[in-house]
């Protein structure tokens, strides 16, 4: 039983995605009523902001899962009424929300100040579709280079800056046993493809998606990566993988893994899933790919608010989007499980992880680094760009396709695909 | 006498498939005029034909298992009339009430060569790792395994009570005529009860036709993706929700419809279905 239940927090860590925080205005006359619709992972936050608001407005919190969000606001539309005034979910979500063929999301740049904006950064640029924002980004999962202290100690091994030096390091570990983790699922395409700023989902203009496998900067990720899964020192499981869990992870055989923020806590932490010993794992800025600018991060996970355009109160429902992802209280909860994206919130955050005795070192600061500096390129698209990781991408490379091939078969799946959802497709 | 049955007919039959049919013609993204050109392009969709496929394979490893292995286990239990009767088809029931999210979680547990009770004898196969099995070419014998087993017990139970049947009188004219029991399951009860079997065809074709919920749950859970628009069912839901089609959805929901109807009717009028069973031939 203890193996599935292994499998279950796996399945619970994937899904657990964001977080956030403050600011109530003022709103419309009367006392507003306002129903959110959130996942388990959100439903403290939004316990808090129930309470806070008692007496002044009645909050109603209902429990979706997040891949239901789309469904149940299609059926809405349907019906033309029972929307939630604020929902949490992907920023992919919030991109079919926003057209209008849709319509759900409301417009917030004139709901909410703009001194909130400012104090996101580049944290909420998911929001941003067509210079407007349509929601509020809740956590950031920006990838870092998790590595294990004891073994590069023991190995005399320096920490990569750069994908090269990554490399270069992980052939090191062949034949020790070590590896420089698994990269068969969503995670090859964050820590490695994204980051490498490969357009896989650019949206130059709008209803426009440029779709480009061959474009130098997707070609040079297999080209690095493809090496190291010949050599056997990165694994084409996935980091969840029961066998790679059992065969690698819980040996202590991880000697680094790119990886989202959230690897730490809920990966490599709990004993359940990884379960490295306390005082080994720390984590070290996004090896970068190139010079200058060419130093992007990927980003897996992190979730929105997004607020209803049909909502009887759209500034209370902004208002409590504003709390949920800027508020010092949400913050500072300790059952706020990931990096805040609201500058401010996610300092005051630092306090709860830079304090755990389980790191070797404090890993914010890596975490901060590459939270401004997630890369643009791809969007979040109203086809089914996660969903296709799986079917295909993971799929390949699971099955031992090679990284380019991999690469290609899901690129011309979402070349496919993109139509059915009203965009044109450039493949160059 | 038929008024009830008629009223939920019309409630839950043929309002829902009117009501799809006026969406079936609705504009979409990909469809602005909307009309019967959804109809078209869900046939055209990049996904319909790899789903047709799979539903097609799944339909080829579940119909036809589910009725020779229930009407074989339904005659071996014909005849256990003892008191290991009762007990046994408790046994058969037991499996259907792991039914959605919990068959699809018991048999990635199963299956999954690091957890399973099974690994020493899925080692011995030479299966070492998750990906061996759970991958696009396993998935329809893996569905068809999980459908079946949620399924066979109860069948079995109900081709039991109709083996119960048959008049005494006649098996016990066949025994006089020694014939054995292998002769006696095959040339008697079998034919005589052969409007159940094919009863029960046309049902597990229709819900096997409707395949949604194993590979739903499996790309929603345990490894997201896998079967997303794996089978028919799954895209038209992806019509619905991911493309703001719910006419292109509506239209690949009656296009199964017609499939099912037109398989039944072909099934009633090849067998002799309404035969001494009160309906009266035209």
């Amino acid at each position: 039983m203890k193996r599935l239940a292994v499998a279950l927090v796996a399945v619970m860590a994937l899904s657990l995605g964001l977080t956030a925080c403050s600011m109530a205005n003022g709103s419309s006359g009367g006392k507003p009523t306002l129903l959110l619709w959130v996942d388990t992972p959100r439903v403290p936050q939004a316990t808090m902001y129930q309470k806070l608001m008692a007496g002044k407005e009645t909050i109603k919190i209902e429990v979706i899962a997040q891949a239901d969000a789309q469904t149940k606001i299609a059926l809405h539309n349907r019906t033309k009424s029972g929307w939630p005034d604020v929902i949490f979910g992907a920023a992919a979500d919030t991109a079919q929300f926003l057209d209008p063929s849709n319509g759900y999301a409301a417009d917030l740049t004139n709901l909410v100040s703009k001194k909130v904006f400012d104090g996101f950064g580049q944290g909420n640029s998911d929001c941003k579709f067509d210079g407007k924002y349509y929601c509020l980004k809740n956590d950031l999962a920006n990838t870092v280079l998790w590595y294990n202290t004891k073994i590069f100690k023991d190995l005399n091994l320096t920490v990569p800056k750069t994908m090269q030096e990554f490399a270069d390091t992980a052939m090191k570990l062949k034949g020790t046993g070590y590896s420089a983790g698994a990269i068969g699922d969503q995670n090859y395409y964050a820590s490695f493809v994204q980051s490498s700023e490969c357009p896989l989902a650019a949206v130059p203009t709008k209803n426009t998606v440029r779709i480009a496998p061959d474009d130098p900067k997707c070609t040079r990720v297999a080209q690095l990566v493809q090496p190291l899964l010949d050599a056997g020192v990165v694994d084409k499981r996935s980091s969840f993988d029961a066998g790679f869990i059992a065969d690698v992870a819980k040996k202590d055989k991880v000697a680094m893994t790119i990886g989202p923020s959230w690897f730490g806590d809920f990966v490599i932490k709990p004993t359940d899933s990884w379960g490295v010993p306390a005082g080994e794992i720390a984590a070290a800025p996004m090896p970068a790919w190139g010079t200058g600018s060419d130093n992007k991060s990927g980003a897996y996970g992190g979730g929105v608010f997004t607020v209803s355009a049909h909502s009887k109160y759209p500034q209370a429902a902004a208002d409590a989007a504003v709390w949920l992802t800027t508020s010092d209280a949400m913050a500072t909860a300790t059952t706020t499980p990931t990096f805040p994206a609201y500058g401010p919130a996610n300092k005051l955050w630092e306090k709860r992880i830079s304090t755990d005795p389980y790191y070797a070192s404090n890993p914010y600061p890596a975490m901060a680094a590459g939270a401004n500096n997630i890369s643009q390129v791809d969007r979040p698209v109203r086809f089914a760009f996660v969903a296709q990781i799986g079917a295909v991408l993971q799929a390949d490379i699971n099955g031992g396709k090679s990284l380019k091939t991999a690469l290609d078969d899901y690129a011309t799946s979402l070349q496919k695909l993109a139509p059915s959802s009203g965009y044109k497709v450039l493949t160059k | 006498m038929i008024a009830p049955y008629l009223v939920l007919l019309i409630a839950f039959g043929i309002v829902p498939v009117i009501v799809a049919a006026i969406t079936s013609l609705e504009p979409s993204v990909i469809n602005p005029g909307g009309g019967p050109l959804n109809y078209l392009q869900a046939l055209q969709d990049f996904r319909f034909l790899p789903a047709l496929g799979n539903v097609g394979v799944f339909l080829l490893l579940y119909v036809p298992s589910m009725l020779i292995v229930v009407a074989l286990m339904s005659l071996l239990l014909d005849t256990v009339q003892g008191r290991w009767n009762v007990p046994l088809r408790l046994a058969y029931i037991v499996p259907a009430s792991l039914t959605g999210a919990t068959a699809v979680l018991v048999w990635y547990f199963l299956l999954e060569p690091t957890l399973s009770p099974y690994k020493d004898v899925l080692h011995a196969l030479g299966i070492t790792q998750g990906g061996q099995i759970w991958r696009a070419p396993n998935l329809a014998w893996i569905f068809a395994l999980m459908a079946f087993f949620t399924g066979a017990g109860n069948w079995i139970v109900v081709q039991y009570g109709s083996l119960q049947s048959i008049s005494d009188d006649i098996l016990e004219a066949a025994r006089i005529d020694g014939a054995n029991a292998w002769q006696i399951g095959w040339r008697i009860k079998l034919p005589l009860i052969q409007k159940y079997v094919v009863y029960m065809g046309i049902l597990v074709f229709a819900a096997g036709l409707q395949v949604f919920v194993e590979p739903q749950l499996i790309s929603s859970s345990v490894y997201p993706g896998l079967a997303s628009n794996w089978s028919l069912n799954q895209l038209s839901y992806s019509f619905a929700f991911q493309s703001n089609n719910l006419g292109g959805a509506a239209a690949l929901s009656l296009m199964l419809l017609i499939v099912c109807v037109i398989g039944a009717v072909f099934v009633i009028f090849k067998t002799d279905f309404f035969e001494g069973a009160g309906v009266k031939e035209k």
